[in-house]
């Protein structure tokens, strides 16, 4: 799933988030179609304004979802990030 | 020979001027960014910390090697910001590499040069024949107390260098190691801000192991600082580096290239081995590389490198760690290319992303 | 197939702080048992929709709790989960008991008490009906709708104006139910004004959280008067938008459609009154299209000439209650809800929401962002 790429087919940004997200708020949640066939939903990091457009290339990366609490393990996942 | 067979860098894309961190305790940026010599420091995204940045960097060194990731036989991950004080990085960025299982991970730790310690006990596992093929990391998302001198350079950033005996880019010709009880800059359990004993982390510190792991390098060697093109010295600020160089005879011509701190501040365990990489970017085959790390409490690595001609082929590739199919990469991730690609942000903007409010 | 309702009622739905959830279910069940003239005793069984009692009040086994608090001692009782779905797919096993053979007699108990919660929480919870990969991106419910919306837009034109005209409906229709959660009818540009909750959605563009409980009794007797349900039917499509085939459609929703206009051998353009699952604007315009009561892409354009409109309604009065979003969404009592308004209309009982002469009903009720709906057609 890394160092994977495609592009945007849907986006919005999430002003009111869940409860494990909300020292994040807003940011971005989008559709991605991936450039070797099918699709994910995932959080978009390392945006601007610019990005968040239908057809914006982006790529697969690891990053932290959320921040856990004192004695939680870390979750990590997939995010995308834009590329150029 | 062992040597670095491919190597990858990371540099988070957000810049924050110290100017801006100046202003918001009323300080003058002017006097700041001269005293220290840096502009600018890489702040990571609110997410990133040393184990995504690990990650990056191998996924960069391993793409541009072509190697397959279960033939790496060693990880070894160098930080001051490990996610957890129990629990390794190293296990966490070999699963996600898809090493599979048969590996030797180690989490080390050091200050700053707990990445090139690394390099060293990666070195003698390869020439020894226990390993073919081991990757060394040095990543952080450095801490420091607002406030206080060192917030003006704790920076992001992550390197990996794939170690190996078959067709290296750079042989490891020599290697030193120099240690003491130094106190200088520590951070005890549980505690959030390193803590630091100002101008002791100079002299007694930093300029007694630099020069002392030097010394005994050119003795080992037999060399001066002639005989080396580039030389790199461990970067907590732009001073240090400078002077350390010029007492040890080196000329600004051979430093420079190496001297990424001006640009992204110091990122720790991923300094000395950024300055490297900057240099393996431009570097031609036949040339010596004098490096020597620093890390508080204390302790130096000294190194010896010479680029070989599979350098010029490892330069053509592109290291962004992108699956090619089907996407024409625009870049090729060079050190310079990293410190280029920049966002700006504010004060405000930096305290939240590094977690301060 | 036939299954009659002898009972209906329904508590009001809002933000009733002071209202438990047992005393829901005994407003709603008592008023139900009274209009269809039975005892409690008589009940054999009863199905209770819900979705949050779990996690937001620490009671699963809500079979057994209401069964007690109602006093159907030793009756079969079960708890249904389907998200948003929940109360439809309660009567839709309700209805499954009946004809099974098994019961002659059941109460279907939609109930949901969801405001007492911090938002953020409310917000966590509510994303258990979307994929584990939409939890872990952060996505909120409205945002996997909001995602659609801005399908629908692109491929359509569909725009924000469009939305905000489904909410002008439903709130003008809430404003004649003397049970909806609010009272006043509002304006496109009120819409358009509120704020961003998740982009393009506003805040009138979303289903209030709120508090109620509806109910139901079915029994297999029939007398001429009953109203009956005459199709029941569910379909289900992948959990999370990533995975489905189309964007612009519920393909779950015209599956159950398609199975139940057969069920009940109608077609969409018999359907005098229907009760949409509008759990967000862009909902009910892909539930008009997918219902098949308009064509792709014309949905938007009829809403907003009015012609769902109480009054103007040139075909069907969709959601004459006011809908989720006029009337209200305690989550587990919205599919019951929408049958006892469907059952109210077809007796004539309506009062100010009265669609002249309606003889057929279809409730439509979905889970998650399409990954269940549930069809009921009712007839006179």
């Amino acid at each position: 799933m890394l160092g994977r790429t495609g592009n945007i087919i849907s986006w919005t940004i999430v002003r009111v988030p869940p409860a494990d997200f909300f020292d994040q708020a807003p940011y971005p949640v989008v559709l991605i179609e991936l450039d070797d066939g099918g699709r994910i939903t995932a959080q978009l990091v390392d945006w601007e304004d610019r990005n968040l457009k239908i057809g914006q290339k982006v790529t697969t990366i690891v990053r932290r979802i959320i921040k856990p609490n004192t004695e939680g393990v870390i979750p990590y996942g997939i995010k995308v990030k834009p590329l150029w | 020979m062992v040597g670095i067979v491919s190597y990858g860098t990371y540099i988070p894309k957000y810049r924050i001027r110290l100017g801006d961190i100046a202003s918001a305790w009323k300080k003058q940026g002017e006097e700041v960014v001269s005293s220290l010599r840096v502009a600018e420091k890489a702040v990571p995204a609110a997410d990133e910390d040393a184990v995504t940045i690990a990650l990056e960097a191998a996924l960069r060194a391993l793409s541009s090697s072509g190697l397959n990731p279960e033939s790496i036989e060693g990880l070894f991950v160098g930080s001051e910001s490990h996610p957890y004080a129990v629990n390794p990085t190293s296990t966490i960025v070999g699963e996600l590499l898809g090493i599979g299982n048969n590996y030797l991970a180690t989490d080390l730790e050091f200050a700053c040069k707990a990445a090139t310690s690394g390099i060293q006990s990666l070195a003698g596992l390869i020439a020894s024949g226990q390993m073919r093929y081991g990757m060394a990391i040095g990543a952080d998302t450095a801490q420091s107390k607002p406030h206080d001198v060192l917030e003006y350079t704790s920076a992001a950033a992550g390197v990996a260098y794939i170690m190996g005996n078959k067709k290296p880019i750079a042989e490891l010709l020599a290697y030193t190691s120099y240690s003491s009880d130094t106190p200088d800059f520590w951070r005890r359990d549980g505690v959030q801000y390193p803590s630091h004993a100002g101008r002791f982390t100079g002299e007694p510190a930093y300029f007694a192991h630099v020069m002392g792991s030097a010394t005994r390098l050119f003795e080992k060697t037999k060399t001066q600082p002639s005989d080396y093109q580039y030389c790199v010295f461990h970067m907590p600020n732009g001073r240090f580096p400078r002077d350390a160089a010029k007492r040890l005879g080196f000329t600004d011509a051979q430093l420079a290239p190496s001297l990424v701190v001006d640009h992204i501040g110091n990122p720790y365990s991923a300094s000395t081995m950024i300055g490297l990489s900057a240099l393996l970017d431009i570097a031609k085959p036949g040339e010596k590389i004098f490096m020597v790390s620093y890390g508080s409490g204390a302790g130096s690595d000294g190194f010896v490198w010479k680029t070989t001609k599979e350098l010029v082929k490892s330069q053509k590739f592109p290291r962004s760690g992108i699956q090619l199919r089907g996407t024409k990469v625009k870049s090729k991730d060079t050190v310079q290319d990293q410190i280029e690609r920049k966002t700006y942000i504010d004060y405000v903007q930096y305290l939240k992303q590094t977690h301060k409010i | 197939m036939k299954v009659s309702i002898i009972g209906v009622a329904t508590t009001k739905f809002g933000e009733l702080w002071s209202v438990s959830p047992r005393a829901l279910a005994h407003e709603a069940m008592s008023g139900a048992l009274k209009d269809a003239g039975i005892e409690n005793g008589r009940i054999q069984a009863l199905f209770v929709g819900n979705m949050l009692s779990g996690m937001l009040g620490g009671q699963e086994h809500l079979g057994a709790f209401f069964a007690e608090e109602l006093g159907f001692s030793h009756a079969a009782a079960i708890k249904i989960e389907g998200a948003c779905a929940s109360g439809g797919l309660a009567i839709h096993a309700a209805v499954s008991g009946i004809l099974s053979g098994q019961y002659e007699t059941v109460a279907v108990l939609g109930v949901e008490k969801m405001t007492d919660h911090k938002p953020e929480d409310v917000a966590a919870a509510l994303m258990g009906a979307g994929s584990s990969q939409e939890r872990a991106s952060g996505c909120t419910f409205p945002g996997l709708y909001a995602i659609l919306a801005r399908v629908h837009m692109l491929k359509f034109g569909t725009t924000q104006e469009d939305m905000a005209a489904v909410a002008v409906k439903n709130h003008y229709h809430a404003s004649l139910n003397p049970n909806a959660q609010f009272h006043r009818p509002i304006t496109i540009e009120a819409v358009l004004k509120s704020h961003k909750v998740t982009d393009p959605l506003t805040l009138l563009d979303c289903s209030p959280i709120s508090d109620g409980a509806s109910a139901l009794i079915l029994s297999i007797k029939h007398q001429a008067s009953s109203i009956n349900i005459v199709a029941s039917s569910v379909a289900t499509d992948t959990l999370g938008l990533a995975e489905r085939n189309n964007l612009t459609q519920l393909q779950a929703t015209k599956e159950a459609a398609m199975r139940a206009y057969k069920q009940a051998g109608i077609e969409a353009k018999d359907i005098d009154v229907a009760e949409v699952h509008d759990c967000f604007t862009i909902a009910e315009i892909l539930a008009l299209e997918d219902l098949g009561i308009t064509k792709k892409g014309d949905a938007a354009g009829g809403i907003r000439r009015g012609e769902f409109t109480l009054g103007s309604a040139k075909r069907v009065v969709v959601n004459p209650s006011g809908g989720l979003k006029g009337c209200g969404h305690p989550i587990g009592a919205t599919g019951v809800k929408q049958v006892v308004e469907l059952v109210e209309q077809l007796r004539g009982e309506a009062g100010k929401r009265q669609v002249k002469d309606a003889r057929v009903g279809l409730a439509h009720n979905v889970g998650g962002s399409g990954a269940t709906a549930v069809v009921h057609i009712l007839k006179k």
